[in-house]
């Protein structure tokens, strides 16, 4: 009897498995070659071509945090948890503070439309098609006028607006799939406009809430241009600090930036794994019948 | 006092007028049906009634109380939706017990009212699921117990049925009508489906493009339908209407050319129409009775399809190029081919003018 060799639809065999992980692995590589430097002694760093096996060594990632400057051999705090702290808080505010406002207006544009309300929305995503280095000279006069500048308050601002308007364009798409039904059966039940937002919507885009804080999160955690130009020595975040780290210098610390970059991405990746349920209902949401 | 009254309600959404100066009365323990295809404004209409919707003008009156600048939440009225609107996230019993919050009832009060809704309704075994986990005619009995589990003023029915197969579809028509007809209340149901219609309600509105069309009670709108749309509207299969020509007038018999042939008919009263002129005939397909030999008060044609329709056969017949239906009994045993005599009933034929209203001499 002939083997039977065609498989069934939605199956794949071993070769385009492999393949596939044969591509995720190159992917990944970089990122795997960043966290072994991490653990790598300065010696082993440098050496030419790269040591595959070594002995681990913390000494990187202590050097984050004590480091001896200058030729003093006394080792002093670096303050880079301050930066730790400033990118956590700063991101986190922003992205609270986008999620609410980006949430309320999304409704708004939603369930109130203005008058032109297309109009409006696409106004709203053009303000994300320039790069940011176009509004940059304006942006800094004003933060330098107001005195917003070096502030906590104004980069949160100035990261709030950054997020706000793919809050608002996120956020809108998951309230135009639900059904409106329930909230005028919940009007029908006596609730007040307030309670049909809170009660009815709301519990109903926990998943677009997730996906849009996760994306918002990442933008807002990496960025790089505003908060080099727009905090001060108190208020740096992660990126700009670790650019003053490894710049100016003439041999470049790289086991340390490496350990560095390993602090970097715990938090989102922490938070992007936990919400990841929440994601995938999320990006997937409206494909599936109601 | 159970009513509810429109007086001269209109909805323009732009430049579409949605709903057109439509006036209702819903007296206390009826059932009203508006009745009409999709898109005539029926559900506008009611989503005005409950005040989900502005009206552009016009009067809504709930218990002879004026109501149009009541919010939905005061005007005291329960609705059941078309695709049920259940939270999703709450079980059947918290479903049923959501209107009851703005009562401000003890938790006792509140069981006790969803289990009496729960047996009426036979949710007893399915309290505790979740929406999701309910069959399609589960979800619409919770949605029609979220609607009468409180006392209100009215209640209104969004195409309550229209998700159901058509079996669950018969079944549930009768005991909504139980239901409603115990809860002694001014109803309205809005749905396209005329046979749901005509079972259900005590009086039934028919609309199109905004506009009210007729207004009487079921057999009414069958029996004495007002022009040519409700005529064509109601009934299945659908009312043969067709072009004619009086001849002769000789009392409440007339003589009128349809399809080319002459055939007289009487409409046991005289009507006022004119000798010469061109009208509209309506028959429906059951309105006719097979004859044997052609004479002049029948129709002769030619068999050119038949439908099956279970115990009866629906004929197309025709004549000239044009076709009509008509049903027959299955044991009359027609061929396709056949040439056939059909007479119409006495009393079963209808006459409009060329605007499409009726002649009636009453």
């Amino acid at each position: 009897m002939k083997k039977y060799e065609k498989k069934a639809i939605g199956q794949s065999g071993w070769l385009w498995t492999s393949l596939a992980s044969f591509v995720a692995f190159i992917y990944f590589f970089p990122v795997l070659f960043i966290i072994l430097t991490a653990f790598r002694s300065r010696s082993d760093t440098l050496a030419t071509p790269p040591k595959w096996f070594f002995t681990p060594t913390f000494e990187n990632f202590y050097h984050i945090f004590f480091r001896s400057m200058a030729n003093s051999t006394e080792y002093v705090a670096t303050g880079f948890h301050m930066y730790f702290f400033n990118s956590i808080y700063i991101s986190g505010m922003s992205v609270l503070l986008a999620l609410l406002i980006g949430t309320l207006a999304a409704y708004g544009f939603s369930r109130h439309p203005l008058k032109g309300n297309d109009t409006y929305l696409f106004i709203i995503l053009t303000t994300r098609m320039l790069p940011p280095i176009i509004v940059i000279v304006p942006i800094f006069l004003i933060f330098r006028i107001t005195g917003l500048a070096g502030t906590y308050t104004g980069i949160i601002l100035m990261y709030t607006a950054f997020n706000l308007p793919f809050s608002i364009w996120m956020m809108k798409s998951f309230f135009d799939e639900l059904n409106t039904e329930i909230e005028d059966a919940s009007r029908m039940d006596g609730a007040s406009e307030s309670s049909v937002f809170f009660g009815v919507c709301i519990p109903q885009v926990k998943a677009g809430l997730a996906a849009t804080s996760v994306f918002a999160l990442i933008l807002t955690w990496n960025e790089f241009l505003f908060s080099l130009l727009l905090t001060n020595k108190l208020t740096r975040t992660m990126p700009p600090a670790m650019a003053r780290t490894i710049g100016g210098e003439i041999n470049v610390d790289y086991g340390l930036l490496a350990a560095m970059i390993c602090l970097f991405i715990i938090p989102i990746f922490l938070i992007t794994y936990l919400l990841q349920n929440q994601l995938l209902r999320g990006v997937t949401f409206g494909t599936i019948k109601k | 006092m159970s009513t509810i009254e429109l007086q001269h309600l209109t909805k323009a959404f732009g430049d579409l007028i949605a709903v057109d100066n439509v006036s209702l009365k819903v007296e206390e323990n009826e059932v009203l049906c508006l009745l009409g295809p999709s898109g005539c404004g029926k559900t506008t209409t009611l989503r005005m009634v409950a005040g989900l919707e502005v009206a552009t003008s016009g009067d809504i009156f709930i218990g002879n109380k004026n109501v149009n600048n009541l919010e939905t939440r005061d005007r005291n009225l329960a609705m059941a939706f078309q695709f049920y609107a259940l939270y999703p996230s709450l079980t059947v019993a918290e479903n049923l017990a959501n209107p009851l919050f703005a009562e401000n009832l003890s938790s006792e009060e509140v069981k006790k009212k969803i289990l009496e809704v729960a047996d009426i309704l036979q949710l007893r075994d399915i309290v505790n699921r979740k929406p999701h986990q309910l069959a399609e005619g589960e979800k619409q009995r919770v949605a029609v117990g979220r609607a009468i589990i409180r006392d209100p003023e009215c209640f209104l029915f969004d195409e309550p049925l229209s998700r159901l197969d058509v079996q669950l579809r018969e079944q549930m028509r009768g005991q909504i009508k139980e239901v409603l007809s115990d809860l002694k209340k001014a109803t309205v149901i809005v749905t396209h489906d005329q046979l749901e219609a005509l079972t259900m309600a005590t009086k039934i509105a028919v609309m199109r493009d905004g506009l009210i069309e007729q207004v009487s009670s079921p057999h009414d709108i069958f029996a004495k339908p007002n022009n040519t749309f409700v005529a064509g509207f109601i009934g299945t299969p659908q009312m043969n209407i067709l072009d004619c020509n009086i001849i002769e007038i000789n009392s409440s018999i007339i003589k009128l050319k349809i399809l080319e042939q002459e055939v007289q008919i009487d409409f046991i009263t005289p009507l006022n129409v004119n000798k010469n002129d061109s009208y509209f005939i309506g028959i429906r397909p059951r309105s006719f009775e097979l004859v044997d030999n052609n004479a002049s008060d029948n129709f002769s044609g030619k068999v050119d399809l038949i439908e099956n329709m279970g115990s009866e056969i629906l004929v197309h017949i025709k004549i000239n190029e044009f076709t009509f239906r008509s049903v027959q009994s299955r044991s009359k045993n027609l061929n396709v081919g056949d040439i056939i005599n059909l007479k119409p009933k006495k009393g079963q034929v209808h006459i409009f003018n060329k605007n499409g209203e009726v002649i009636r001499n009453e």
